[in-house]
């Protein structure tokens, strides 16, 4: 392993900050006795519904869990078909498939996220939701995407997973579409010390059944009305998860500030992501578009930077989708995106001096090629 | 006298241990996966005598895991038993396949003498539970796995700490799950199982598919779930392994208490027999009763606390209804349903609270 003079995270440093809370906090569940959807997950979840001003909020075993339980909750049947995005995690896809769905792609905009004009022309009569991907924390186009779902009778499902407290005028995602899933994965804004998911829904039916669904169809301790998963959110994750919430919206900030400050430093040098109208961008990610990424991205990861791309190869072009028969000409932008993704250093002790540091050898990199 | 079925406040009183490699993995920021989680799947595939141990986030998932790993899906049968958690038959369904029932004996456990008639064309497997902790004839099962080509999956969720004839359950089927579910005698503070088996292609399988289908951070293979152990429930998990045997041992010097009281009301109790070459692990001590809920209410009353596993055999529960059971199809499993109370066994009962349980047991019958 280098010794990375910018690491790509500090979670360590980050827990070190909150370990009184947090030993507080494992130990009060330790000692309770109630280890399985106990006090610590009811009050997560109340303050996440207040957080997201959703109706109904139900915490769930991992961000993946929550896609497929969501789908398969809306009641899919074989054949059906869900749109998402190409360039997100694997399991924006594969949560459609493994629901028992097919996965249609659409192309992105410049920004990342999903092209709602493009959406109409791959609605078929089989297709029963929308799924957009906020991207690196970059709210969707919500009120196009929901135009369209409503003209087609089409569910809207947001994944959310790296978009906790990001808004788009004024309106935070989560509570824009029929459901929408978070992840509260480590590396994740909102963060576990390990795996943990949530999702907010507007409505009752699809909380009560979801509320069943993550808890083998149980009734209660002895009646059960369907088959079902076991996907719940760990009790300590959530008292874990409780602490870091107090201190999410200040984080948020910090990490706002520092992507205005590498946008104003890189314009130069490569493409920036600047907010667009309406947008609060929460900078999961932090990416830039770059020519000649795979030799800086050498250049950085030499020099003692840990960039990384995120995700290096599309969904669609994964040996997994291989049925669905997509090919490499289909969607342009996000070929071209996904060849010049960088995803710099971005998280709340990030100090200006490692920001700089790295700005000095982008610089640099561009410089010396001029 | 309270006697409280839940036990997990004294057994992690002392916790300095965890803290302490929970103190290591925060700063190691192995959150996903990582050194901690292959360590504790190292020491119970040792514990129990497997080359592979592939954890999970719950038993379920290691149920689902493991069918899956098999080939088990949409148009197969797997023949199990409607005395078992909901999760045994909700990871068949979960896979696509239907889930066959066959009755069960005297002991709980799926009776080898119905399997062969439960068996179809499309049986692809056959899936024993080891109730309770103790143990089905393993040995009659892959005999007749074996001779029909099947696979097996024991559902040895209540087994760690067992023993059949010197080989642990869980060792004998193609691929079997375990649970570590907080009431479980191997038990982490939240969710946790894991897949065992000798097979190395079914393992490196497991391994990719628990984990998004990835083969590296780029490149997926299949469509994988998320269904990793937590690396702080793996932490849990190596400090409770290291006290499963002695646990174990407790709980079996308590039925043995429990059993001798119980069989002196023979007319009203039926205490299930325990062969020889049989360690059961306790993971729930039950017996059939006579008038079994006013019982249970009476014990209730006196702070006992005991409980059913379960009520209703699951043939007729309202998620079975397209499986087209009816009442009577399984007469062992129906009236033991009625007749079954689990009592408090667990490693920190005293003796005082085991004789307590047996005179108000004693005094409810002497009343009647």
């Amino acid at each position: 392993m280098p010794k990375w003079t910018v690491p790509y995270t500090a979670l360590s440093e980050e827990a070190t900050i909150l370990k009184k809370d947090y030993l507080a906090a494992f130990e009060k569940v330790l000692l309770s006795g109630r280890y399985i959807l106990g006090p610590e997950v009811s009050a997560f979840e109340q303050e996440f519904a207040e957080y997201c001003q959703a109706p109904f909020v139900l915490g769930v075993a991992t961000g993946t869990d929550a896609l497929f339980l969501v789908l398969r909750s809306l009641g899919l049947q074989d054949g059906d078909e869900v749109i998402t995005a190409p360039n997100s995690f694997i399991a924006s896809a594969s949560s459609i498939a493994l629901a028992g769905a097919k996965p249609v792609f659409v192309d992105i905009r410049s920004d990342g996220n999903m092209e709602p004009a493009l959406l109409e022309k791959s609605i078929t009569p089989r297709t029963k939701a929308i799924m957009p991907v906020h991207l690196t924390g970059r709210p969707a186009s919500m009120p196009a995407i929901i135009d369209i779902a409503k003209k087609y009778k089409l569910f809207v499902v947001e994944d959310a997973a790296q978009a906790v407290g990001a808004s788009l005028n004024g309106k935070r995602v989560g509570c824009w579409g029929d459901a929408a899933c978070f992840s509260l994965h480590p590396l994740k804004n909102l963060r576990a010390i390990g795996d943990g998911g949530i999702i907010t829904t507007k409505h009752q039916w699809l909380y009560d059944r979801l509320k069943q669904a993550r808890n083998h169809g149980l009734v209660n301790r002895e009646q059960c009305d369907f088959w079902s998963y076991n996907s719940r959110l760990d009790e300590l994750q959530a008292a874990l998860l409780r602490v870091q919430f107090r201190h999410l919206d200040t984080q948020t900030e910090q990490r706002r500030q520092l992507a205005l400050r590498y946008n104003e430093l890189l314009r130069p040098y490569v493409i920036v992501p600047d907010e667009g109208p309406g947008e609060y961008c929460v900078y999961q990610t932090y990416v830039v578009l770059a020519e000649d990424r795979d030799e800086l991205k050498k250049y950085l990861n030499d020099n003692g930077v840990e960039a990384l791309i995120h995700y290096a190869m599309p969904i669609h072009l994964q040996p997994a989708a291989k049925y669905l028969s997509y090919s490499s000409t289909d969607f342009p932008q996000t070929m071209q995106h996904v060849s010049r993704i960088l995803s710099l250093p971005i998280y709340p002790s990030l100090t200006h001096e490692q920001q700089d540091h790295v700005v000095t050898l982008i610089s640099g990199f561009f410089k010396k090629r001029a | 006298m309270k006697v409280p079925y839940n036990y997990l406040p004294m057994q992690f009183s002392e916790v300095e241990g965890i803290i302490a490699d929970w103190n290591k993995l925060v700063q190691s920021t192995e959150f996903t996966l990582g050194p901690f989680v292959e360590r504790f799947e190292k020491e119970f595939a040792e514990f129990i005598g497997c080359k592979h141990v592939i954890s999970t986030n719950t038993g379920t998932d290691a149920l689902i895991l493991a069918l899956k790993a098999l080939g088990v899906g949409p148009g197969d049968e797997v023949i199990s038993v409607p005395i078992t958690f909901f999760a045994t038959i909700g990871a068949i369904v979960a896979v696509g396949a239907r889930p066959v029932f066959v009755d069960i004996d005297d002991r709980y456990q799926m009776d080898i003498n119905h399997i062969q008639k439960a068996i179809t064309p499309r049986t692809k497997a056959i899936l024993p539970v080891h109730w309770a902790g103790a143990s089905p004839d393993m040995q009659a099962i892959m005999t007749i796995a074996e001779d029909l080509g099947l696979k097996v999956v024991e559902d040895a969720c209540m087994a760690p700490g067992g023993d059949i004839h010197g080989k642990h359950p869980g060792t004998f089927g193609h691929a079997n799950a375990w649970s570590m579910h907080p009431l479980k005698p191997l038990n982490v503070m939240g969710d946790g199982g894991m897949v065992s088996t000798n097979d190395d292609d079914i393992a490196d399988w497991m391994r990719m598919y628990r984990n998004h289908g990835m083969i590296d951070r780029d490149h997926n293979s299949i469509w994988g779930v998320n269904m990793r152990l937590q690396p702080l429930q793996a932490i849990v998990a190596s400090h409770v392994l290291k006290t499963v045997s002695n646990t174990v041992e407790i709980r079996n010097k308590n039925a043995h208490i429990l059993d001798e009281g119980l069989k002196k009301l023979a007319d009203c109790i039926k205490v299930p027999s325990r062969p020889a070459g049989y360690r059961d692990t306790f993971s729930l001590y039950m017996a059939r009763f006579k008038k079994r809920d006013a019982l249970m209410k009476y014990l209730v009353g006196r702070e006992i606390e005991a409980k059913i596993h379960y009520p209703i055999p699951l043939h007729l529960q309202k998620a079975a209804e397209s499986l087209g059971y009816k009442r009577g199809d399984f007469p062992l499993s129906e009236q033991y349903a009625e007749e079954i109370m689990t009592l408090p066994v667990h490693q920190y009962l005293t003796t005082g609270q085991i004789s307590y349980m047996i005179q108000n047991i004693k005094t409810f019958y002497s009343k009647q």
